[in-house]
């Protein structure tokens, strides 16, 4: 991210497409031996569509973790995959390795926090992932600013308002302890001093 | 040597233990109402000794911009104080655009203390101070006792600059703080800054002693004082009550010291009376110069500027408002803190030495006391606090007439009834049953003055130290 981005797709159709996934890419990823969907592959069809090669087995590995903790991920890989289908991401044969990276390591925490679904039934996750997804291949909305660009995604950005909310929390509690700790002292009453003030 | 005393002087030794119970025993002491501690340990003790090499070897002052070791405190708390971090955003320019750093105030300790404290900054030592609110505004300020501490190395270069300066230890008492109120603190401890040499707060009042003066008088000639700090009007009480003292300097604190007072002062108690400009928040700022030109500057690590109304720097010589950045205090990092005194900082020569810069005109601290009934002294923070417990309210005014009559004007909080009477009797506990006493809601009191903060403390009494006897 950052740098000089090029035109994209208009952000409403490519939110109207999110909009249309199909449930396959919400149904259960594979990891061991449940599940149905095997996410690598679905990957790697994703990335032959957009000019690359099918991956190796050793980079299909992000997309075959278990546990409990990483299904939200690999549903989110999948809801995005759809999202990487839209016929203009295909007919530019260019984004391939962009894409590639930004499933395998670039939803920055959002997994811990949206479940995927949302990026399918919620208009505001639509257009949150579409948006990330654009910044990630070093696009911006068509009729859209670079600023303009940025402007909208912080406002949608559920990882950063996550951790607003949660310094707020923290600066909340640190004031609440700061306020009880003068309020206790006050009762005990302070040190000495040579000379009133 | 009771648990109950070393949790309060953890390095107490056996004879400032001795020195205590002495004081505190003594059949003439003062009625005592308060037993704190100093808090101090090792490690406080090893500031207080670095900081001690740091005042004693500083430079006059004579920079007209914060100096870099400022600049370098204030970028390390844009990392930890959330004020500061509001004040200066990322890419200031900190030392170029300094005049357009957004000063702080009373009302960021008042309403804001959680964002001045640094986020990570324990707060297992922290203390509160009441301040005085002389000026009729009171404050909680949080403290630390190595802070208090380290401030001993400062009035120890003051007396040194008067060739004042002697050793303080246990069986000694190093310093009496005197005041005259009707009602204070009133307790003795030993420092550990000083090798446990003795502290008193003492109250010239009637009702702190079993038979005033004359106890008093015995007190302080059992334990006679190194040096004293007191304000003026405990000066002037002091010489009505006949305390027969000699110490080897007097601090004169909180409030405006006249010509006129000092001098009756030095010629009585024989001994130079050094005016003291300090606050709760910014510890001790500047003190009168042995050469009687203007008032030097003591802490070398705050940055003391004057500014105007809207914050920006006045040149040199121009009367504004006193405004301090820096400070030893780890709960109150200061940024270009407005005190809400006066003053001028001109630069002047020195024979044999370079120009220095040094504060002048010092304003904000006027004299004001009253008097009750039966002729004893009643102190403005007398009247605040007995105020503020009654009822709450935004401002007040009190005023007390050449007869003796006083009238208080009492702008009402919103929505909130003021509670006049009870107002009149709380005062009459401190002037007397049949004290002259009117108060009148005043809804808009202080709005024609500049920040609508009215005067809040006025008299027409003078100040006049015959004998009590």
């Amino acid at each position: 991210m950052g740098g000089v981005t090029l035109q994209g797709p208009e952000i409403t159709r490519l939110v109207h497409h999110m909009a249309e996934c199909p449930d396959d890419f919400l149904a259960s990823p594979r990891q061991g031996k449940s599940g149905i969907v095997y996410v690598d592959a679905v990957v790697s069809d994703i990335v032959c569509l957009l000019g690359g090669s099918p991956l190796g087995f050793p980079e299909g590995k992000p997309f075959r973790i278990r546990g409990a903790n990483n299904r939200n991920y690999l549903r989110i890989v999948l809801v995005s995959c759809w999202l990487l289908y839209y016929k203009w991401f295909r007919q530019q044969q260019r984004f391939a390795k962009a894409a590639f990276e930004w499933l395998a390591n670039g939803f920055n925490g959002l997994e811990k926090l949206i479940s995927a679904e949302l990026f399918v039934t919620d208009p505001d996750r639509r257009e949150e992932l579409a948006r990330l997804c654009l910044s990630a291949l070093d696009l911006r909305p068509m009729g859209e600013t670079e600023h303009q660009a940025a402007d909208r995604l912080k406002t949608l950005d559920s990882v950063e308002r996550a951790r607003v909310i949660e310094r707020s929390k923290k600066r909340q509690e640190r004031a609440r302890r700061i306020r009880e700790a003068m309020r206790r002292e006050q009762a005990v009453q302070a040190a000495a001093r040579y000379s009133r003030e | 040597m009771p648990r109950s005393f070393l949790k309060l002087n953890p390095l107490m030794k056996e004879a400032g233990y001795r020195l205590l119970k002495r004081i505190r025993q003594h059949p003439k002491a003062p009625a005592w109402n308060f037993v704190p501690g100093d808090h101090v340990t090792i490690e406080d003790l090893k500031s207080v000794e670095e900081f001690r090499r740091q005042v004693f070897s500083q430079e006059p002052r004579r920079a007209t911009a914060p100096p870099p070791s400022i600049l370098s405190w204030v970028r390390s708390m844009v990392k930890r104080s959330w004020a500061f971090e509001r004040r200066i955003p990322r890419g200031f320019d900190i030392e170029g655009d300094w005049a357009h750093i957004p000063t702080m105030s009373r009302e960021d300790i008042a309403t804001k203390i959680e964002e001045v404290v640094p986020a990570d900054e324990d707060l297992d030592r922290l203390i509160v101070y009441d301040t005085s609110g002389t000026t009729g505004h009171a404050l909680l300020v949080p403290h630390h006792p190595g802070t208090v501490a380290m401030n001993h190395a400062l009035v120890e270069y003051v007396l040194d600059r008067y060739n004042a300066l002697g050793s303080f230890s246990a069986p000694d008492v190093a310093c009496i703080n005197a005041c005259a109120q009707v009602n204070t603190y009133v307790f003795t401890n030993v420092f550990s800054v000083w090798r446990d040499a003795g502290f008193v707060k003492l109250n010239l009042h009637p009702r702190d002693w079993k038979n005033p003066p004359f106890d008093a008088r015995d007190f302080f000639t059992d334990f006679p004082p190194a040096f004293i700090t007191a304000d003026p009007i405990t000066f002037a009480e002091m010489i009505r009550w006949n305390i027969p003292v000699r110490p080897s300097a007097m601090l004169s604190t909180a409030v405006e010291l006249s010509p006129g007072l000092k001098k009756t002062v030095e010629e009585h108690f024989k001994c130079p009376v050094i005016d003291w400009y300090s606050t709760t928040e910014t510890g001790p700022v500047a003190f009168a110069s042995p050469d009687g030109a203007g008032m030097e500057f003591m802490s070398p690590d705050i940055y003391v500027e004057i500014v105007d109304r809207e914050g920006y720097p006045l040149p040199d010589g121009e009367l504004g408002e006193i405004t301090i950045t820096g400070g030893r205090n780890p709960y109150l990092p200061l940024l270009r803190y407005r005190t809400g005194d006066s003053a001028r900082i001109r630069t002047i020569d020195i024979p044999g030495q370079e120009s220095v810069s040094r504060l002048f005109d010092l304003t904000g601290r006027e004299v004001v006391f009253y008097r009750a009934t039966d002729g004893s002294l009643v102190n403005p923070v007398d009247i605040g606090r007995i105020m503020r417990l009654t009822c709450p309210f935004v401002q007040h005014q009190f005023i007390q007439r050449k007869d003796g009559s006083c009238l208080v004007l009492v702008r009402p909080a919103p929505n909130v009834p003021t509670d006049s009477e009870g107002i009149e009797t709380a005062l009459r506990s401190l002037f007397g049953s049949t004290a002259d006493i009117e108060v009148r809601i005043t809804p808009d009191l202080g709005d024609e003055l500049p920040g609508g903060k009215t005067v809040t403390f006025k008299s027409e009494l003078d100040l006049h130290p015959e004998s009590r006897d």
